[in-house]
């Protein structure tokens, strides 16, 4: 059964971010105050009320720095709704675009007629509690001094550049293009210039892996409301309607014992996503994939399929800026923005409802009718992300 | 004098019963891994039951120690606090190694300068005490 046309965006919000709260006299905020103020954004924006929720769906993204059993329980009673049904963002990194899927399908089966996906998280401001590691983890990865993702993805990376002869360069090009876009967005957090010398200059932090590969931690809120094709008619904003939908975990292409690490399960989302949509990859006007992490960037532009593995001509060529013939990162991405947690994947939906709305000012892609999402989460032992998920959106059906 | 600065200590690995054999293996200076006996799968990191197959008859099997660096990263940063025991080590090397028999473990390369590791260097086992009768199975330049 296919989600095409089921539901439509209709409504975005999304705080401000900031990395305040780490120091005693600096202003702080709770994720509950960016939860709040996110979600309230977004009933502006659709031309919704609070009431309108009470008997719908609420969606909470699980925060790594305020996780507990019961959050879409708490994120309800923080927001003062009372849902008819709850959906939890498990996904870590991937939840935001899983979540669309999901609300989407329950949409589609008439449970409910609205979802609103809510996320926040202030990791600067609040103490996070102790993190459980998964078995792997712990017992097999930490004792060894693997530093988290920034590590895993190192070793990804590092197995990249042996295979496909890619190099600063390429990656640097990417980083570049994002840092552009963020020039041109009031609502990116670093918005100065960014030269391919000062990314190539940035200090590694895990080879090969700079400063600039990496994600900026921040705190902030996002929410965006999902509404059935009937009901998304007649509110403030144009539908932006769900094309496309996918979701795939704990993938591994060969062994699990000795797997691929450099294809992702955006291979399996993505096929899905662009099968249910029934577009080619030329109708997409532009990209908005998970980036905690530069070089995933363009593992998933191979996985969607925009070309082969380890073409370094194709990345050597292609424009993908908001001028270009493929558009990533429209907004500046996560690496810019900053990255609430595992909630900043909102990030890339709500840009892609911008820019199919046209309200993306000096960064719009002229005439922009198609746009593809990814999230991305947690990063397995020996593997890439365990957790993909990929949507197609556009602003007619 | 002053007092030599207090040691963080460095996590180590929560032996449950799963995980017991491998552990025991290599305080004996032996690296094992479980082998499904139904479809011959190597599993690892270790299982209740086969994660190819769904079997549940593993068996321990030796392994050579021998094995390739197939990615690797210099860490040069502590990130979270739990590893900040590490701080005086850094930097220092933790790469995926792909044994003889097939299945790739995370682990460190030792016994050789940073700058000379690369991508397909031969290596092998050694077993470094990290407490009290647990043992590190490392990799060193064969």
């Amino acid at each position: 059964m296919s989600l095409r046309g089921a539901a439509a965006i209709v409504g975005v919000g999304e705080t401000p971010v900031d990395r305040l709260g780490g120091k005693p006299g600096e202003p702080r905020k709770s994720t509950a105050e960016y939860l709040a103020w996110a979600f309230r954004l977004a009933l502006e924006d659709a031309g919704l009320e609070k009431k309108d929720f009470d008997g719908q769906g609420l969606a909470a993204i699980y925060t790594t720095n305020h996780s507990q059993p019961f959050w879409p329980e708490e994120a309800a009673n923080i927001l003062g709704v009372s849902p008819a049904v709850s959906l939890a963002g498990g996904n870590g990194g991937a939840s935001a675009v899983s979540l669309l899927g999901h609300a989407a399908a329950m949409i589609q089966s008439g449970v409910v007629d609205l979802v609103v996906v809510v996320a926040a998280a202030a990791p600067f401001s609040e103490r996070g509690r102790s993190r459980v590691e998964p078995a792997d983890t712990r017992d097999f990865e930490m004792p060894f001094g693997v530093m988290g993702p920034n590590s895993k993805i190192s070793f990804v990376m590092s197995r990249y550049m042996h295979e496909s002869g890619m190099t600063a360069d390429h990656f640097g090009k990417i980083a570049v293009t994002a840092r552009y876009h963020a020039t041109l967005n009031p609502g990116a957090y670093l918005r100065k210039p960014l030269t391919l010398e000062e990314y190539k200059n940035s200090r590694m932090i895990s080879d090969p892996i700079r400063l600039y590969d990496c994600v900026l931690p921040a705190n902030g809120g996002k929410a965006y409301i999902v509404a059935s094709p009937e009901r998304a008619r007649n509110l403030r904003k144009p539908p932006i309607h769900l094309l496309g939908w996918g979701e795939r975990n704990n993938a591994s292409a060969g062994p699990r014992s000795n797997a691929n690490p450099l294809i992702t399960g955006v291979r399996e989302c993505g096929k899905a996503a662009f099968q249910m949509a029934g577009v080619s990859h030329g109708d997409v006007d532009f990209l908005g994939l998970y980036d905690d992490y530069v070089p995933i960037v363009m593992l998933q532009i191979e996985d969607l399929g925009f070309c082969e593995k380890s073409n370094r001509e194709f990345f050597a060529r292609t424009d993908f800026t908001i001028k270009g013939s493929l558009p990533i990162q429209t907004g500046g991405g996560m690496i810019n923005c900053g990255q609430p947690s595992t909630t900043g994947g909102t990030l890339h939906v709500i840009e892609a409802v911008r820019q199919l709305r046209g309200e993306g000012g000096a960064r719009q892609v002229a005439g922009a009718e198609i746009g593809l999402v990814t999230g991305l989460g947690a990063v397995n032992y020996g593997k890439n992300f365990g957790c993909t998920a990929t949507a197609i959106l556009g602003g007619k059906t | 004098m002053a007092e030599p600065a207090k040691t963080i200590p460095k996590p180590l690995p929560e032996i449950t019963p799963v995980t017991r054999p491998f552990w025991d293996a290599t305080a004996q200076g032996e690296l094992i891994m479980q082998r499904c006996k139904d479809c011959g799968s190597w599993v690892w990191c270790p299982r209740p039951a086969c994660v190819e197959c769904g079997g549940e008859k593993l068996e321990w099997t030796q392994l050579s120690g021998r094995g390739q660096v197939f990615a690797f990263t210099v860490i040069r940063e502590v990130v979270g606090r739990a590893l900040r025991g590490f701080a005086s080590d850094i930097p220092y090397v933790t790469a995926w190694v792909d044994l003889e028999e097939g299945p790739r473990i995370c682990s460190n390369i030792v016994g050789c300068p940073i700058d000379q590791v690369t991508i397909g260097m031969s290596v092998e086992v050694v077993f470094e005490e990290a407490a009290q009768g647990i043992f590190l199975p490392k990799f060193r330049p064969r």
